[in-house]
């Protein structure tokens, strides 16, 4: 059942163009985030959303019901930002129950209410402490507490994690994912960090300059990008120039060196430019698993990451990255070694030039 | 032993022009209060405080330039706030040249201040292009030169009160915060009076006694509008007296310490409540 949803909208800063033509149905209780480089106009459409900008054109509505001109105040929307902007004058408590007392519940309601918020976001203990007094994680939330405890339509996140420090970062992702998922909540969250997108969301919209470039799980937005941004935007990504060799068995070729690719090209023809994209985990050495296209490359560099060892190599005159799980038992290659390299069909994206 | 091994480092001329400095703040505040407790020959005494408060229009024109100082001061804050707040919200592009303005006084004198004021309002107000008059010209009679007077102690002290105020404004977020209380469903005057003014009652304190202190000891306005003021009542005590002036000097004196001290006080509190992150 769509809850919010986006039509049309557009908004112009003067001549420029923030955000252009975005449409989107989130569904109720869905978790939707926003990823793209800074300045793609994701923050725009959030505040388009809970009402600080007003759209140039287009519609916004919440149940069928168009509140692309209500005031904020008016729309029962939750906001949570990345300074935390807590009430520095007030308590926590008083922080989570100000939106209850704006509406004039009855003090013993507002209590309860307070109560469950501060179960939720485990901070029972620090009900009287003022903002000052927090880490920089609980004070977020508190933030995310006060703006679950108005009830609102829907929840709005702009960047809420990315002044805290990497753990924290890590640990409260969880919990504000678990805190939306027990309470059923529909939930916008903006982001330009894409593992946050990929391990939170049931669905990510990838924008670039104001556009929407793919909208799509986060398993399809990292397996199968349709646009070279997308690919190269979440996660790493070898791509390359390439030439259709055999539309009609997919087969392309980088400088000359032939693969085939698991994607349709009977579209296109015999000679047709294309790009071509692999995942680096997706390559393997010959040695260790046989595979469907079988290339001759020379290691250029090593990196060891921790968990994963990444292996710059040179496949013609196209460098490629590949990554390996680190495994203390099996040898490693040397840098200017010749190999061979493998990798499914299915791994061999092929997108427009 | 920590302070010492300090001090000990400051260089030795640092230490003579902060001497010299303190020489030339306090020898002369020493001097008064030495002169003021010698009204009776050969006897240190108040003699000078105690005949000084005695005075009946001591006391008249003291509470006179307290309620001026009370009214100019909220004036202020109702005039200020909500510009300050307005600017850091919606028309950042506008600070400038408010800020210019706020700085007018610093440039243009007082007295001149108070002839453009006599000028424009010792004829009678009357509505643009008749003749049908508002009101009797302002300094024909006492509320009009009060009001008069409040006006121009809020301009002498906007230097001040504006810049204390947006200086609050910065250090809490004013923009974030009131997105926030939108977005929770508050008002706009919910938000001004539960969320801004609270946040930046440190800095409405400071700009108060600040106000304040200017207002009480001010002369030019006060004597050419011809108030009973307590400025020109110490200036005329200084023309015909010798020890009460300096008693009433150093009194005063006292006074604004009180009100840093009081600066001092609130905003360490309230440095607490709002807190750096
Ligand atoms: N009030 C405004 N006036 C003019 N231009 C604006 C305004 N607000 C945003 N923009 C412009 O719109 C574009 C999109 O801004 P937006 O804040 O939505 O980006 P973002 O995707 O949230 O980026 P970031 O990741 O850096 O937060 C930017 O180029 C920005 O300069
Ligand atoms: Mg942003």
């Amino acid at each position: 059942m769509t809850h919010l949803s986006l039509k049309n909208v557009s908004k112009h800063f003067g001549d420029f163009t923030a955000v252009n033509d975005f449409n989107l149905d989130v569904n109720k209780g869905e978790f939707v985030s926003f990823l793209g480089p800074s300045g793609c106009g994701k923050t725009t459409t959030l505040r388009m959303i809970a009402g600080f900008e007003i759209p140039s054109t287009g519609q916004i509505t919440i149940n069928g019901a168009d509140i692309t001109n209500k005031a904020p105040s008016q729309r029962n929307v939750g906001m949570v930002f990345q300074s935390y902007a807590l009430f520095p004058n007030m308590t926590v408590a008083q922080n989570i129950g100000f939106g209850l007392r704006i509406r004039k519940e009855k003090e013993a309601d507002v209590v309860d209410r307070v109560k469950e918020m501060l179960a939720i976001i485990n901070l029972e203990k620090k009900a009287d402490s003022y903002p000052y007094q927090l880490s920089g994680g609980q004070m977020q939330r508190v933030a995310l507490g006060r703006a679950l405890a108005i009830r609102p339509e829907v929840l709005l996140l702009d960047e809420p994690l990315s002044a805290l420090d990497a753990k924290i970062r890590i640990a409260l992702r969880a919990e504000i994912r678990g805190i939306q998922q027990k309470l059923g909540i529909t939930a916008i969250y903006v982001t330009h960090d894409q593992e946050e997108a990929l391990s939170l969301s049931d669905r990510i919209v990838v924008m670039r300059e104001g556009e929407m470039d793919q909208v799509g799980t986060p398993f399809q937005i990292y397996n199968f990008p349709t646009t070279v941004f997308v690919a190269n935007f979440v996660g790493t990504l070898n791509n390359a120039s390439a030439e259709v060799v055999d539309p009609a068995k997919s087969i392309i070729a980088i400088d000359g060196i032939q693969f085939e690719s698991a994607v349709d090209l009977k579209e296109r023809k015999k000679g047709d430019k294309v790009r071509v994209a692999i995942r680096p985990e997706r390559f393997n050495f010959v040695s260790q698993e046989k595979k469907a296209n079988i290339v001759d490359c020379r290691i250029e560099n090593i990196t060891f990451l921790g968990s994963i060892v990444r292996i710059q190599v040179m496949i013609g005159n196209s460098k490629f990255y590949m990554d390996t799980f680190n495994n203390p038992f099996l040898e490693l290659p040397k840098i200017g070694d010749k190999d061979q390299v493998t990798c499914s069909r299915e791994a061999v994206l092929v997108l427009d030039e | 032993m920590n302070i010492l091994a300090r001090i000990r480092r400051i260089p030795f001329w640092s230490w003579i022009w902060f001497i010299l400095g303190a020489l030339y703040f306090l020898l002369p505040l020493y001097a008064t209060v030495n002169f003021s407790l010698r009204m009776e020959r050969d006897v240190i005494g108040f003699k000078a405080y105690v005949r000084a408060f005695e005075d009946p229009d001591f006391l008249k024109t003291f509470m006179y330039s307290n309620m001026l100082a009370l009214m100019t001061i909220l004036a202020s804050i109702i005039l200020i706030v909500p510009t300050a707040y307005w600017i850091r919200l919606r028309l950042p592009e506008a600070r400038r040249v408010v800020e210019f303005i706020t700085l007018l006084p610093f440039v243009v004198p007082a007295i001149i201040l108070v002839f453009g004021l006599i000028r424009i309002y010792s004829s009678p107000i009357k509505i643009p292009f008749t003749d049908t008059t508002l009101l009797q010209p302002l300094t024909t009679f006492e509320i009009g030169t009060d009001i008069l007077i409040v006006a121009g102690y809020v301009v002498l002290g906007l230097p001040y009160m504006y810049r204390s105020v947006d200086t609050g404004m910065r250090t809490v977020d004013v923009r974030t915060l009131t997105e926030a209380a939108q977005s929770l469903g508050a008002s706009w005057f919910t938000i001004i009076v539960k969320v801004i003014l609270p946040n930046i009652r440190a800095a409405l304190l400071s700009g108060a006694l600040l106000t304040f202190a200017i207002v009480v000891g001010e002369v030019t306005l006060a004597s050419f509008l011809g108030v009973p003021a307590f400025g020109p009542y110490l200036f005329l005590l200084g023309q015909h007296r010798a020890y009460e002036p300096a008693a009433l000097s150093f009194a005063s004196f006292l006074l604004t310490w009180l009100a840093m001290g009081l600066i001092q006080l609130f905003t360490g509190g309230q440095g607490q409540a709002s807190g750096a992150h």
